[in-house]
């Protein structure tokens, strides 16, 4: 039998399966080649950072840019009048300085005469006015133009109001001074400036070029770093810029990989293909304790809103006994990121935040004002659904959060999770009596978190107008001295969090990173900044040429 | 021949025009649009996006700007990549689809041509259940678990491939891998059964009686009738393998594209979502015309005339 076999394969497989498998020895060998090929690690004097972009930028044009991702990338590439330092307070930049005027409505900012686009041209006030105008104007169709709405006649510019761009309150008086004119105090305007969307332009070269542009072959920048290759999809690579006008950085390249997927990007950042990665949830325990894991906090909001038009949460009451009911403790026990716990809205890191404020965990007080609403252990409330955006964190909270009502009110509620752009939909056309939401800061500014919830703010989905919180956050944007803005946030969120209760803020986000030990100066803040400039890699000597992978 | 391909290219028109036609009737019945984000734009500023992108125009006449662009080979701007056009997305990303995708059909006709045969030449033997294992497993592995277990074992232990990104040839073998074992197992498995059914035809049984080798028998007679299922499958297989896959490419970050099937969707680009869809539609065509003018290559019984 065993002959019969071996006499059957050789016949009959073996021989015509000879050129197969020369075939496959073939395949193998080039293998094996390619594999010796690539694995040569070269030694380099090049000091390259590499780190992952969690999409592709969707654009690199400044007037249009409005993701983290594509920001991320135009902050190493440009730079504006202000900069944010380490403590995100904006410092001059292209500006030396400014003026305001006693009533704070004009400001005067003076440029340097030593910055200079990579093409060689100088920048100047001009290419500030031009950027401004262009993102106002309404065929740039800029989902970022209200950044500039404090600006006289800007919003009715955009709006398309006034045909006139030159009645817009920003005038470049020569190549070195610009004038700006508020239609009201803001002192919150040189934040907006250190904002990507109010970057100097080039006229001549967005005329000539269009939606090119922006592709490395047309670009003209005149930060830190230059454009040198734009594979989209994939990657991006950014060389220092000479001309800088702080110093060459020390890098000589960055390069952005575009990797989506987290634990892809935690496997090259293991394997030593990337110098720095955010974690995903999952392997937050398990790195924890490893010597390249930073942890810090981060400018983010995470809340449920009541629509205050659907009973039950038409009354107070019940409102706050909700809030009261949750111990936000458990969050970070259950998401495993670090995230703190929060009761009032203005995040941990910026002015004015006061963890004191909002409604403490307190079941007893939560049962008595269910009970002093007529809703004794729940019994007699209307069906109640908390509805959220599909996602797995989003589910994790939901379930708990269901789980303390049931536990400390006696409250069945249903949960209801949607597709995200159908969510917002939903949000907008028939907002869910419970939603979550949640919020980055745009610029860390009070401000930018408050205006959230006033009676004419596009975001409010809640239904709630309060006219005292509305005068109070308009009187704090334009108030000069921090002990009385201070004052005004603290009265607005007391009124947010603990007498009216709209939302219920339940944390702020945190990051949780790793960054190669040879990597230097790469400082995070709470804005998720990432400036590489100062970067520098203690690895690369140019005397003293060390291996790296390229 | 020619006058049955050219009437079948002539006939992808109008199947392309229904395809857009669905698509966009589909898309369009969705909730949510292309510029609802979590932090609200102001309504003038909404009003502004929408006039550059025609949102603001009833759907009829959007959809007739779309055809009309359509006939000119222009598929529009994309929603989501700003100043690109999905003809740019497209040329981008299609290629590397293409270039994945082929090797991933050649592994798995390969594997599962090899491994269907061999498997039906010695039905019931340990070699048998052995590589049907291996299909069946094949089949019933999710893809993402396939990938993840690929870079644990050769990337994470034995160091021989790179985990993830398209840097040099040494990119390409995880991902086309991953990509190829569910249809190797598949195309196994169809051969398999292909190649015992006709085993016991009577042109196997004149041929073995006229005392040809085994092997002449297996390659030059069997092979050749029971590939026919095969290659029935080839063209929506080829098909589908080139336009990338969404799972493969997260996993790997590979810059395909697979991802905007989904993406595309989720963000509302409707340009996009058409864009691929059209793509697919259109390959899906062509492959199916080449597989069946190769039918006539493997079966002179087939007249296309």
């Amino acid at each position: 039998m065993t002959t019969l076999l071996t006499f059957f394969i050789k016949e009959s497989i073996m021989r015509p399966m000879k050129r197969l498998f020369i075939f496959v020895f073939c395949l193998l060998g080039l293998v094996i080649f390619l594999w010796q090929a690539g694995d040569g690690e070269k030694t380099t004097t090049q000091a390259i950072f590499r780190m992952n972009l969690t999409a592709e930028p969707p654009t690199l044009d400044w007037s249009l840019a409005t993701d983290n991702v594509s920001i991320r990338v135009i902050e190493n590439l440009m730079e504006g009048l202000a900069s944010y330092d380490e403590a995100l307070r904006p410092q001059p930049a292209i500006a030396e300085g400014w003026d305001i005027s006693p009533d704070g409505r004009v400001y005067t900012f003076y440029l340097r005469g030593d910055v200079f686009w990579s093409d060689g041209k100088q920048v100047t006030a001009h290419d500030f006015e031009y950027a401004w105008k262009r993102l106002l104007n309404p065929e740039t169709a800029s989902e970022y133009a209200y950044f500039l709405y404090d600006i006289k006649n800007a919003a009715a510019y955009n709006a398309g109001k006034i045909k006139d761009a030159s009645l817009v309150g920003v005038k470049a008086l020569d190549d070195r001074t610009l004038r700006v004119d508020l239609k009201k105090q803001a002192v919150y305007f040189p934040s907006i400036t250190t904002f990507t969307a109010t970057f100097p332009q080039r006229k001549d070269l967005i005329e000539r070029f269009g939606d090119r542009w922006t592709s490395p072959e047309n670009l003209v920048v005149s930060g830190p770093f230059l454009l040198a290759e734009w594979r989209h999809e994939y990657r991006l690579r950014l060389v220092a810029n000479e001309r800088y006008y702080g110093g060459r950085p020390a890098l000589d390249e960055v390069i952005f990989y575009v990797v989506s997927e987290e634990t892809t990007a935690l496997t090259l950042y293991e394997t030593g293909d990337l110098d720095r990665v955010s974690l995903p949830p999952i392997a937050i325990p398990q790195f924890k304790t490893h010597p390249d894991y930073v942890h810090a906090p981060f400018l983010r909001g995470y809340y449920y809103g009541f629509n205050l038009q659907i009973p039950p949460f038409d009354q107070v009451k019940i409102r706050r006994a909700f809030s009261m009911a949750i111990d936000r403790t458990e969050i970070p026990k259950i998401l495993k990121g670090g995230e703190i716990p929060a009761t009032s809205w203005i995040p941990e890191g910026m002015f004015a935040h006061n963890a004191k404020i909002g409604l403490s965990f307190n079941p007893e007080k939560a049962r008595r004002l269910l009970a002093d609403s007529g809703y004794e252990n729940g019994v007699g409330l209307p069906p109640i659904t908390l509805a959220f955006n599909s996602d797995p964190t989003n589910q994790l909270i939901a379930e708990n959060i269901q789980a303390q009502w049931k536990k400390n009110l006696g409250v069945t509620i249903l949960l209801d999770n949607l597709e995200w752009k159908v969510y917002l939909q939903r949000l907008r056309e028939e907002t869910p009596q419970i939603f979550r939401l949640g919020w980055g800061a745009d610029y860390p500014d009070p401000d930018n978190f408050m205006n959230l919830f006033t009676s004419t703010s596009g975001n409010n989905y809640t239904h709630w107008a309060n006219a005292t919180y509305d005068q109070l956050i308009s009187d704090a944007a334009s108030e000069g001295d921090p002990k009385k803005r201070l004052r005004d946030y603290n009265r607005a969120q007391r009124i947010l969090t603990e007498s009216d209760v709209p939302i219920m803020p339940l944390f702020f986000a945190a990051q949780n990173l790793l960054i190669s030990p040879d990597i230097e100066g790469l400082k995070v803040n709470a804005m998720d900044f990432i400036h590489l400039k100062k970067v520098r890699r203690r690895d690369v000597n140019r005397e003293d040429a060390k291996k790296v992978k390229p | 021949m020619l006058s049955f391909i050219f009437r079948r290219i002539l006939w992808a028109i109008p199947v392309l025009w229904i395809v857009a036609t669905l698509t966009f009737l589909m898309m369009h019945l969705v909730p949510g649009g292309p510029f609802d984000r979590e932090k609200k734009l102001p309504p003038e500023i909404k009003a502004n996006i929408e006039a550059k992108y025609h949102l603001n125009k009833p759907i009829i006449t959007q959809y007739g700007l779309y055809l009309k662009g359509l006939l000119r080979g222009d598929l529009g701007p994309s929603y989501k990549y700003l100043g690109r056009t999905v003809n740019d997305v497209i040329a981008d990303t299609l290629p590397v689809s293409i270039q994945l995708g082929a090797l991933a059909l050649l592994i798995a006709l390969t594997l599962g041509l090899a491994a269907g045969m061999a498997s039906g030449a010695f039905a019931q033997t340990p070699w048998d259940k052995l590589s049907m294992f291996f299909a069946t497993a094949g089949i019933s592995i999710p893809n993402f678990v396939l990938g993840a277990f690929l870079i644990l074992v050769f990337s994470h232990h034995l160091k021989i491939f790179p985990p993830a990104l398209w840097e040099d040839a040494r990119s390409v073998v995880l991902p086309a891998f991953a990509l190829a074992l569910a249809p190797a197992a598949y195309i196994a498995r169809l051969t398999r059964s292909s190649v015992l059914e006709e085993k016991h035809r009577d042109y196997v049984r004149t041929a073995r009686a006229k005392g040809l080798p085994e092997a002449r028998i297996l390659f030059g007679h069997i092979l050749k009738n029971a590939i026919a299922p095969v290659v029935t499958i080839l063209g929506p297989l080829a098909a589908t393998l080139v336009t990338g896959s969404f799972v493969i490419e997260f996993i790997f970050s590979v810059p395909g594209m697979g991802k905007f099937f989904i993406t595309a969707v989720t963000n509302r680009d409707y340009p996009l979502i058409m864009g691929v869809t059209l793509v697919y539609a259109l390959l899906i065509v062509v492959c199916n015309l080449v597989v069946d003018v190769f039918y006539t290559l493997i079966d002179p019984r087939i007249n296309l005339g």
